[in-house]
């Protein structure tokens, strides 16, 4: 059963920095709220304080920036984000992910800052934002900082984040050129599961990004796959060769869940299915099919 | 008929529909205290002391039970359905992780849990019993020392000094000599995981004692009288002064069906000076400390001539059983007894064993042991039918019982509706012709299953029914079979309706209190509709039967020229001529004012017919069960040949019930059947390592949602069993038999993989599928 704990509602992101350095390791931020109920009725996590920012009007915005970036404002929900113009035409493969995320009554309320800042290996939103190279905007006693995806989260539940600081936004750079890519989750059930190996493979920007979560501590980048791709065309025995690479990327363990090798399969599977997936998506867009 | 076989809308529907139903937990009353539960810390250790003085001392705590001082002294009695090993407190050890060492009412909720957690318990580790496999072999630990000394019902077979709390045995012509006829003889082993029922309602009860000895108890079960002998045999209470009320049930299938958390609360409701006390289950504590289905480990060997007839079966099936088997050993005889499954065999042999073990308690779950052995028989039967050449159907119409058939208890069958049932499904799914899939790297396959069961309960088991005729020309009518989702409200309204000949909207239904209203035994074994059925049908008959006396004075007409019409009696010569029965609610008047007879009251009782016992050391009889309900479903399956995932894509079913009561329930209650199904079949299992339970929420315990439904067609053959009410038979449970086998044969179908262990998880396929490769 939950423990008792102070609930407090600032309307300003200072006013809840303030809070927050005040009662520093004894508060938690309180968003949407989806994971930390569900620690604090476990007793897992027992903040003696918990600051809702959802009273913080600036952090409920969504909005392309001086056609830099679209920035996704800390408190929007989840449901929300597609809805918002041309981002599942920009971003499908963002956009496809958060469908993934648990139920239509859970996106109501659970945020992608959330989803990140929550750090779990197998976050959803995380492999399509790693490979969009996101920022996370940190409203902290400096001002506001920027600092990517792949920077922020660091370990099994753990970010940079300090003492007072405050995820404000996610920022997700606009390409001129159109995506091509995949999100991919296996998972026991289709709906309202978790991961049991979730990866997005894109080509943006010329070249061809992987992400894979529940793999490693945290999600990852597939870095040699990547250096492995660069400048390929993807023919039959590329791809295979990819599959092979990402092996070398990540470092899956046997849980509950799935064994170790299953994962390792599954994220095989997932870079052939995702390279596949480019390779058409070229010819469809009557593109050369190099990488 | 005006009501019965007719489409009427729930009569709990709107109070559901509207979340306005009041469930147990729903429940308040003033100054209730409320309940937490210190949970053993091991599987199996000697309790060597329990510390309470803290939690007692903790303000707000006002009241502390551990097993010691249970019921008043320093051993608390066994109690059980079928077999009495089981006490509500763990009593000098613990045998399985979890289980209620100790219970504190307080004031609230938090301080109750606060509590718990000051009480120390010291232990001392016992070996373990994680296996039922293990767990009967002769050096075993003992996890119930003293079984020698239980009581039991004398058509079990416990073993003292083992683990094996039921060893049924099944013995039909001569084994050997039909392998030896046999031209082919098949070996296979299945396996059958732990599952959870998971109903939308936790379990919930409060109970309270008054100042005069009484108890009330409130609880979410299915069968209150039941549990109101279990309890008043666990406490010393008389029935008299014992009440259970059941107001509502948000889902059972069999795991309300016995007595779980009651035992926890009284004894604290007896130290708290009449308070109510109150306590429900988490959903933790659902997969932890109620029932979970029993796992299964089959072997199997069948021996069949070439043209596919079956001549021998030899079968042993290891049932883990749990810390308790009070109600589990029950599932070992109808999972021994039903070990042909749904096909004439001359020659069996089966050991069907129950093994305690120390994992949470294992019992009821709808199927009864079916969908467990059915996994394996009808995989086997596609093996062998594979083996020989033959078509898949065609090896169960020529073994499917019928007509003039013996079942495997050698009872002779009056009549069989499998083969029509079977014809039916072959008529609505094709499964000669291989659907293209929607993607290269999927594959589509088809399979078939035929399943059986019959009601497993006592030969003796009771009902009743009182029907209230009041002075409007409405009606009461009390029961005490509990509508748990499954809609005997609605049936057995409809069934008084139609022999009242009033409108269901005038027949209010009351259930579960057993002080107001009359003895059912169970709401289990898909026994509803029939054996409550029969009492209501009686009940009515009997008020039916008033009313004509009475209408015959009143009208001058010979009673059996009368009959019941839209409220009235009238004369079926003369249909002009009749009476309102209101006329007649509180007896007749006659013309000088003198009244006679009194209200209209119908009484009716049923016990299920001529039902005798089994042979003890054959397990074989004449007439052993009530009657089986036969069917056939088949499924379409597609495979992701490259991640193992199986998606259903559709399911044909056809059960012969005898006669449908209401068509929109029973295609819901099948539906319903199906998905359960197909959630044991994919996903469920409960994962306990070490005595541990792993995966005690639906984080990591998968059932299905919405989006796994198939395509889902459902048919019924109505060949009316001879004693049921309209000729109606039985459905809650047989329905959800069938799709594993069914599922596990398509894949076989789609990619020519056998997986032998449930669930056919995506990892399991995918393992399954490179092994094929590898050969």
């Amino acid at each position: 059963m939950m423990k008792e704990f102070d609930y407090l509602k600032p309307s300003t992101l200072n006013g809840a920095h303030n809070l927050l350095v005040k009662h520093k390791r004894e508060a938690y931020i309180f968003n949407g709220g989806t994971d930390l109920i569900v620690r604090m009725r476990e007793e897992i996590t027992n903040p003696n304080v918990v600051i809702d920012i959802k009273g913080i009007e600036n952090l409920h915005e969504i909005s392309y920036k001086n056609k830099e970036c679209l920035s996704v404002g800390a408190c929007v929900k989840l449901s929300e984000i597609p809805k918002y113009k041309d981002v599942t035409e920009k971003y499908a493969i963002l956009t496809e992910a958060i469908h993934n995320i648990g139920s239509i009554q859970l996106r109501n309320r659970a945020t992608m800052t959330g989803n990140i800042c929550n750090a779990s290996p197998l976050a959803d939103s995380a492999t399509p934002l790693l490979v969009l190279d996101a920022k996370i905007v940190i409203y902290g006693k400096e001002g506001l900082k920027r600092v990517l995806v792949k920077d922020f989260i660091t370990g099994v539940r753990k970010t940079i984040l300090e003492t007072g600081e405050i995820v404000t936004a996610i920022e997700i750079p606009i390409y001129e050129k159109p995506i091509i890519g995949l999100f991919q989750k296996m998972s026991r059930r289709k709906m309202v599961d978790l991961s049991t190996v979730c990866g997005t493979v894109a080509r943006i920007n010329g070249e061809i990004r992987v992400a894979l979560g529940a793999v490693s501590p945290t999600p990852v980048r597939g870095v040699k796959t990547e250096a492995f791709l660069r400048g390929k065309v993807l023919t039959d025995e590329v791809i295979r060769e990819a599959g092979e690479i990402i092996v070398t990327d990540i470092s899956p363990i046997s849980d509950i869940r799935a064994s170790k090798e299953y994962r390792l399969d599954m994220a095989k599977l997932i870079v052939k299915r995702g390279l596949v997936h480019i390779r058409e998506g070229q010819l469809n867009w009557g593109e050369q099919s190099e990488a | 008929m005006k009501y019965v076989g007719k489409s009427l809308k729930r009569v709990d529907g709107i109070k559901k529909a509207t979340g306005t139903l009041k469930y147990v937990d729903d429940m308040k009353f003033s100054r209730t205290l409320h309940v937490a539960v210190k949970g053993s810390a091991h599987a199996h250790a000697k309790i060597i002391s329990i510390d309470v003085e803290k939690a007692k001392n903790l303000k707000g705590v006002k009241a502390v039970i551990t097993g010691r001082d249970f019921s008043g002294n320093s051993c608390c009695k066994r109690v059980g359905l079928y077999l009495e090993d089981k006490t509500f407190l763990a009593v000098e050890k613990t045998i399985y992780k979890g289980e209620a060492v100790a219970a504190v009412a307080a004031e609230t909720k938090k301080i109750a849990e606060e509590a718990v957690k000051l009480i120390e318990v010291k232990y001392e580790e016992l070996p373990k019993v994680t296996s039922a496999r293990k767990g009967m072999k002769k050096n075993a630990p003992l996890i119930h020392p003293n079984l020698a000394n239980y009581k039991y019902a004398p058509i079990f077979f416990p073993k003292p000094n083992t683990n094996i709390s039921n060893h049924f045995k099944l013995r039909k012509g001569d084994v050997e000599k039909g392998f030896e006829e046999s031209d082919l003889i098949i070996e296979n082993e299945f396996y059958v995981p732990p599952i959870q029922h998971a109903p939308i309602e936790n379990h919930s009860a409060i109970a309270k004692m008054d100042s005069d000895g009484s108890l009330t108890v409130w609880a979410s079960c299915q069968s209150p009288y039941a549990v109101r002998r279990a309890l008043s045999v666990a406490f010393d209470i008389p029935l008299n002064k014992l009440r259970v009320i059941s107001p509502a049930i948000g889902g059972g299938f069999g795991s309300k069906a016995g007595t779980t958390l009651e035992g926890i609360i009284i004894p604290l409701a007896m130290r708290t000076n009449g308070r109510p006390v109150k306590l429900t289950y988490t959903r933790e504590d659902e997969f932890v400390n109620s029932f979970i289905r029993q796992a299964l480990f089959a072997k199997m060997k069948t021996g069949v001539r070439k043209d596919g007839k079956i001549l021998a079966m030899k079968n042993e099936f290891i049932w883990d059983g749990g810390a308790f088997t009070e109600y589990g050993v029950n599932i070992v005889k109808a999972g021994g007894y039903a070990s042909t499954g749904p096909y004439e065999v001359e020659n069996v042999w089966t050991d069907s064993i129950c093994v305690y073990t120390n994992h949470p308690v294992a019992g009821p779950y709808r199927g009864f042991g079916m969908s467990e052995i059915q996994f394996g028989i009808e995989q086997n039967l596609d093996m062998i039918a594979d083996e020989l050449g033959i078509d898949k159907i065609e090896i169960r119409r020529l073994n499917a019982l019928k007509a003039g058939s013996h079942t495997s208890m050698g009872e002779k069958l009056d009549m069989c509706g499998l083969v029509e049932c079977l014809d039916i499904v072959v008529g609505e799914m094709d499964f000669s012709k291989r659907e293209k899939s929607s993607k290269p790297n999927k594959v589509r396959g088809k399979g078939v299953a035929c399943v059986f069961k019959a009601p497993s309960m006592p030969t003796n088991v009771a009902s009743s029914a009182i029907v209230k005729l009041n002075e409007d020309g409405t009606a009461h009518l009390l029961v005490t079979a509990q509508d748990m989702g499954q809609g005997s409200d609605t049936i057995l309204v409809q069934i008084a309706a139609e022999v009242l000949s009033i409108h269901p909207d005038k027949i209010t239904i009351k259930t579960g209190d057993t002080d107001h209203t009359p003895y059912e035994w169970q709401t289990v074994a898909s026994r509803t509709t029939y054996c409550a059925g029969n009492s209501v049908k009686s009940a009515c008959e009997d008020a039916k039967e008033q009313l004509l006396e009475l209408a015959q004075i009143k009208m001058g007409i010979y009673k059996r020229d009368l009959e019941l019409e839209d409220g009235h009696i009238a004369s079926k010569i003369y249909p002009d001529r009749k009476m309102p029965i209101s006329d007649l609610a509180l007896g007749l008047t006659l013309e000088d004012g003198s009244g006679i007879h009194g209200p209209i009251i119908g009484r009716g009782v049923f016990i299920p017919p001529n039902i005798r016992n089994a042979d003890k050391k054959t397990g074989l009889g004449d007439k052993p069960v009530v009657f089986w309900t036969f069917g056939s479903q088949g499924v379409e399956i597609e495979v992701d040949i490259e991640t193992g995932q199986i998606k259903v894509l559709e399911v044909v079913s056809c059960f012969d019930v005898g006669k449908v009561i209401n068509p929109q329930l029973i295609e819901g209650q099948v539906e319903g059947g199906i998905v359960q199904g197909i959630g044991s079949a994919l996903f469920e299992e409960l994962i306990i390592k070490d005595g541990e339970v792993k995966n005690d929420s639906f984080v990591d315990y998968k059932i299905p949602t919405a989006d796994d439904m198939p395509k889902m067609t459902i048919k019924f053959v109505e060949n009316p069993e001879e004693t049921g009410p309209f000729g109606a038979r039985a459905i809650a449970e047989v329905c959800m038999v069938a799709a594993a086998p069914a599922i596990a044969n398509a894949l076989h179908d789609a990619i020519g993989v056998r997986v032998k262990t449930m669930p056919l998880t995506a990892e399991r396929v995918l393992k399954a599928i490179r092994e094929k490769k590898s050969n």
